[in-house]
């Protein structure tokens, strides 16, 4: 990530000036690109065993308990999760889109193509904001802080709740948390690819930034993937 | 990575050391969005059908064709270095020693025995080899009370050891 930031110095120390973007650490540009996305591969790999374990978490609570986690999911919003499902995937669309125009090196596109990305972020923020606000008015809240067997509602369509239940929305708050909390950081990287791009540091031989940018967004994607069906879906 | 030397750009007859990735049509990416919308549809589609248990795997196989879509293509796994898709792959077979290893752990145990802290097996009620002598039990406290001590009744099986 940080190549770019030091692409002046490298331009100096290189010394042949056939690429102002190759830091002098590099041999060549594909090198250092392939480097980049190397070290972007790894951190993925941490970033889905970090999700892993919450992974684990969520199976062995349905291993435990599994009638309790079935009336649990029941109370989650199906059309909202497969909104959600259908914007991430539909930016995750943009995203690669973007990376194809800094490939074929049109400038205002990439621009368009991140700005729609972003767009979709902030989308799924505003269908989690009311998703959110129904699981607090009706009481299911992690720990202690659980009331939803209180609420139940026998005419309902969603199963009766006893409160064991905190602990599925232990994990919801937790898991759904942790990859709000990466959609955010996402939103972060694809405006820094944005402002790179801008000041003109992205051309169709150096598109790092934008890829790298775009890798990090898929993986949000790839975690909402598995997240959707398991959360919403199977219970 | 190698070391740098002038000489070793010299060493790759056809490469020119610029970076050349492989640019998919926007049709195909298209293309590939189609058909993730499509496998939405079908698991949230199948999640109203019971089918017992095979719904959590097919909700999983449907998710997992999805990621490949999207690692394969979107994030080029199928035109880059295998490396890269090494690494990938492999972070999911780590997941998958720590779920194997946790579940099986999980299954395995038993509820400790309140009133001699021997392992008991639940499913089966057999005891795990050691704790007290039997004679030495006692009732623990508050036992009458409450229902939260299924280890506590099952009779004693009579081993020593």
């Amino acid at each position: 990530m940080s190549t770019a930031s030091d692409t002046h110095e490298g331009e100096q120390g290189h010394g042949h000036g056939h690429d102002p973007f190759l830091a002098h650490h590099f041999d060549t540009p594909a090198q250092q690109f392939d480097t980049a996305k190397l070290g972007m591969w790894v951190f993925i790999c941490t970033e889905i065993l970090m999700f892993g374990g919450l992974f684990v978490a969520y199976g062995i609570l349905r291993n435990n308990s599994p009638e309790m986690v079935h009336a649990a999911h029941t109370h989650l919003n199906r059309i909202q999760g497969a909104t959600n499902t259908v914007v991430l995937l539909f930016s995750s669309l943009t995203a690669a889109l973007a990376v194809r125009s800094a490939q074929v090196g049109d400038r205002k596109a990439v621009n368009r193509w991140l700005g729609i990305t972003i767009a979709c972020a902030a989308i799924f923020f505003v269908v989690k904001f009311f998703e959110y606000s129904a699981k607090f008015q009706h009481g299911l809240l992690p720990g202690r802080y659980f009331t939803g067997h209180l609420h139940n509602d026998p005419t309902s369509m969603h199963l009766p709740l006893t409160f064991e239940a905190h602990r599925f929305f232990s994990l919801y708050f937790m898991m759904t948390g942790l990859h709000g909390i990466h959609v955010l950081i996402g939103m972060g990287v694809l405006a820094w690819a944005m402002r790179e791009n801008m000041r003109g540091r992205v051309t169709p031989g150096h598109f790092t930034a934008v890829e790298i940018g775009a890798l990090y967004w898929h993986l949000v994607d790839l975690v909402w993937i598995y997240l959707f069906p398991l959360l919403y879906l199977v219970g | 990575m190698s070391t740098a030397t002038h000489d070793s750009e010299h060493d790759h007859a056809h490469d020119d050391g610029a970076v050349h990735a492989h640019i998919s049509p926007v049709i195909f990416m298209i293309g590939i969005f189609a058909a993730l919308i499509f496998l939405t549809v079908v698991t949230v589609a199948i999640s109203y059908v019971d089918l017992g248990s095979a719904n959590t795997f097919v909700a999983m196989l449907v998710a997992t064709m999805k990621a490949s879509l999207v690692a394969a293509f979107f994030m080029h796994l199928r035109y880059d270095h295998p490396f890269n898709a090494i690494i990938f792959v492999l972070s999911f077979l780590f997941l998958g020693l720590l779920m194997i290893f946790s579940v099986e752990d999980i299954n395995s145990r038993g509820a400790i025995d309140r009133a001699n802290g021997v392992q008991v097996l639940e499913r089966t009620g057999a005891r795990a080899p050691g704790g007290l002598p039997e004679s030495s039990l006692t009732p623990p406290p508050g036992h009458a009370a409450g229902g939260h001590a299924p280890a506590a009744g099952h009779a004693p099986a009579g081993e020593h050891h």
